[in-house]
């Protein structure tokens, strides 16, 4: 899922400044999950945000409404009404929710109380970490089901580098050497012949080195390019 | 005669099974506190929900007291 954290609250009262209505959205999919953006952290946002305005001395009206999904148009119709209604839009999705919502509604100025942080899991009750790169080319069959590209510091294709120490990467000794899990791993499923395969250097161009990417798939589509033109 | 210190708003959000039951108690034996509290029952004290603390902190409470 996407992996989201708060924006502390005075750089968000910063971004509201001049507003006197504001709408807080939340989003209903990852960033709920991760208790960052969800319909609960837009509710004590909301009252953060209406509590610190009003000891600021300038009270602003902020309400609050989430939806199940900010990455989609149709989920952000059903909040046209509320939208319409306010100054500003504080959006508590990903950075996909945000741009969305500034592309559906052009006329209101929306911005970010989240940073996106990264592709990841939750792996116990308030911790999670960053599984995936999005890279564009998927070596997980190669590497036992662990990610060298988003979980080696470095991202390299053929590792260990000289950096790694009792199984922890130099850069910090909390983090886990990818290429030690991935050898354990490996040996572990008898496969260890895999690390003999030198892995060329890796095609960056479907990764974010060619561009921003983008994905058609024109047997899903209504209308095709051909019927459009 | 109220005071000053009457004024001021605390909400107690208290467990039905042993804080409530305690303020229940304190009552039946006639015993006194501040006007200044007001209790809330909850099922259990792990009801408690930071929405409501901050809801009873925006319509004026003072403190809030959850007890259990």
């Amino acid at each position: 899922m996407i992996i989201g954290e708060q924006k502390p609250l005075d750089e968000i009262q910063g971004l509201l400044e001049d507003a006197e209505k504001v709408l807080v959205v939340g989003c209903g999919t990852c960033v709920t999950v991760c208790f960052a953006g969800g319909s609960r952290e837009a509710q004590i946002l909301s009252s953060s945000l209406r509590m610190s305005s009003k000891l600021n001395g300038h009270p602003q009206d902020v309400s609050d409404v989430t939806v199940q999904r900010q990455c989609e148009w149709e989920y952000l119709d059903e909040i046209e009404k509320e939208v319409a209604e306010a100054d500003i839009i504080l959006s508590l999705a990903c950075g996909i929710g945000v741009q969305a919502m500034a592309k559906h509604f052009p006329e209101k100025w929306v911005v970010p109380g989240l940073n996106t942080t990264f592709l990841g899991i939750p792996v116990e009750q308030g911790i999670w970490e960053e599984r995936c790169a999005a890279c564009g080319d998927c070596v997980l069959g190669l590497t036992g089901g662990i990610c060298p590209i988003a979980r080696c510091s470095k991202s390299l294709l053929n590792g260990p580098c000289g950096g790694s120490e009792d199984g922890h990467c130099e850069i910090d000794p909390d983090i886990p050497c990818a290429w030690q899990l991935i050898y354990d791993r490996l040996t572990a499923m008898g496969r260890e012949d895999n690390l003999l395969e030198l892995q060329p250097p890796k095609n960056w161009q479907v990764s974010r080195d060619g561009g921003p990417r983008k994905i058609i798939r024109e047997d899903l589509r209504l209308i095709s390019d051909e019927l459009e033109s | 005669m109220s005071t000053e210190a009457d004024q001021i708003q605390i909400i107690a959000y208290c467990c039905q099974h042993c804080a409530y039951a305690a303020a229940d108690l304190a009552g039946g034996l006639r015993m006194q506190y501040s006007p200044s509290v007001k209790i809330v029952e909850l099922p259990c004290s792990g009801r408690m929900d930071v929405i409501a603390l901050l809801e009873a902190l925006e319509q004026g409470a003072d403190g809030i007291l959850v007890a259990g």
